[in-house]
């Protein structure tokens, strides 16, 4: 019986998130899309709409995440129009791991479906490789995300507001993409709440940067903290 | 040898009588009028809107229930005259046909693909014998990238064409030569003309004052897309500006 060797190593190329806040949630992804070694999109999108409230983070194969994609936004308008109000996350999540779940020996994706909606507010629901599902305050996936296991642990609270839930998220991507080869680019945000959804985009100039990442200066003497010459 | 009148078959299902005629679409028709509700639809120079009775027969029905409007995209909509069981079904078809035309191609299924579609369906139902034509008229509207505003009517012969005013259902044909007069100079309706041409000819045809609560009205515009059910509020201001005019 001809098996993949899932014990290979194989880098899922991204880091994405997926965190709520009191009122929403905030889903975060960094921008490489790469082949081997060579970045074949620098500046890709990997948070995809799926409906009007609800978002989903995509890692793993690009097409395999984006078939799947399609796939649910398609059910999801039909179930909308046939319901006459917005899908809830819960469906949307289900539908994902639906998918994830019985194709799971032919895809290779890991994904984040965050959003809102007006019974249960904002909820993530984390589908990893084999399709479970499981709801959770925050998630994490891709390749960068094992760089972020501590990080959470240590900065992740309850109850944050909307500027904190996004702070912490660009700062965790650009910490995933500070370690991680197959992680890179910019940091792309979308915030979604009652009042709608927020898009934002971060480059690198508007990231921090971390101990070993030196600043440009115009002399080492500036770093050296040594005086003006002549002011001795 | 000649045939005769065809073993009295040709009024029981769908094959042609000695004169060429299809009696049971013709039955289907009648069905569509015996409904006894009339629509309306006009396509003005950027919206088009299509209007129809809401007849709650018994007052123990939850009117929210009753409706013949139904949205099948976010941006097209169906006003289904005649029997409303076969409307349902004509409706969840168009649905899931408008939903895997977007899916499969890649962009919003047009308002005259599914107006085809949908005429093409009723064709094959009056060539084969087992299956009964709908009894019903279906006016589909929409906002066509290319075309802008449009409004399709289709019938349960199969045939389909798109009207710039058109009538469906018990006065029909009243309704029709109502809006002959009013289109006669071919003229360029803005969204409150349109939405008030519509809505009186209801009115002048059936020769009753409506409450907001006895009309359901769909619209789409150039700049808002999507297809809407009016709501009752705005019902209210379209009759209270018909009536101030007359």
């Amino acid at each position: 019986m001809d098996q993949v060797d899932f014990n290979a190593p194989h880098s899922m190329g991204t880091t994405i998130i997926g965190v709520t806040y009191n009122g929403g949630v905030v889903l975060g992804a960094d921008s490489r899309t790469s082949t081997g070694v060579y970045v074949a999109n620098r500046a890709s999108d990997k948070i995809t709409k799926l409906t009007d409230n609800v978002y989903v983070c995509r890692s793993g194969s690009a097409a395999d995440s984006q078939v799947v994609s399609d796939y649910v936004r398609y059910f999801l308008h039909q179930h909308t129009i046939q319901l006459g109000q917005p899908a809830t996350v819960k469906v949307a999540a289900n539908l994902v791991r639906l998918l994830a779940y019985n194709n799971k020996n032919n895809l290779q994706t890991g994904l984040i479906v965050g959003g809102w909606d007006k019974y249960e507010g904002g909820q993530i629901y984390g589908v990893p490789l084999g399709g479970t599902i499981v709801q959770q305050p925050f998630a994490i996936g891709g390749s960068g995300s094992s760089y972020l296991y501590g990080f959470f642990d240590q900065a992740w609270k309850e109850g944050m507001t909307q500027d904190e839930a996004e702070e912490l998220v660009k700062k965790a991507v650009s910490l995933a993409i500070a370690r991680d080869g197959a992680s890179g680019g910019v940091v792309r945000t979308v915030i979604i709440n009652s009042e709608g959804v927020t898009r934002n985009f971060y480059p690198g100039d508007q990231l921090p940067i971390w101990h070993d990442e030196l600043e440009s200066h115009n002399s080492l003497l500036d770093i050296l903290g040594a005086p003006e010459p002549m002011n001795i | 040898m000649s045939r005769g009148s065809g073993g009295g078959y040709d009024r029981h299902i769908t094959i042609f009588s000695p004169e060429g005629r299809l009696f049971q679409v013709e039955y289907a028709f009648k069905a569509v009028k015996a409904a006894g509700i009339t629509s309306i639809g006009v396509r003005g120079k950027d919206s088009v809107c299509v209007v129809t009775q809401k007849k709650v027969p018994d007052k123990l029905l939850d009117q929210t229930s009753v409706t013949h409007l139904f949205p099948i995209t976010k941006y097209l909509g169906l006003l289904a005259t005649g029997m409303t069981a076969d409307a349902r079904t004509l409706v969840q078809q168009a649905r899931n046909e408008a939903a895997e035309f977007r899916h499969k191609y890649g962009y919003e299924m047009p308002v005259d693909v599914l107006a085809k579609w949908i005429a093409d369906k009723s064709q094959v139902y009056t060539q084969h014998a087992y299956m009964r034509p709908l009894g019903v008229v279906a006016m589909v509207l929409g906002i066509d990238d290319e075309n802008g505003p449009q409004l399709y009517k289709c019938d349960p012969a199969g045939h389909y064409f798109g009207h710039k005013a058109t009538s469906a259902g018990s006065k029909d044909q009243e309704a029709i030569n109502f809006l002959e007069k009013k289109m006669k100079n071919d003229p360029s309706f803005t969204y409150d003309e349109t939405v008030q041409t519509a809505i009186s000819a209801l009115q002048s045809v059936l020769q009753e004052d409506f409450k907001a609560t006895e009309i359901e009205v769909g619209v789409v515009q150039n700049d808002k897309p999507e297809f809407r059910v009016l709501t009752t509020e705005e019902i209210d201001e379209h009759l209270t500006a018909i009536s101030e005019r007359d």
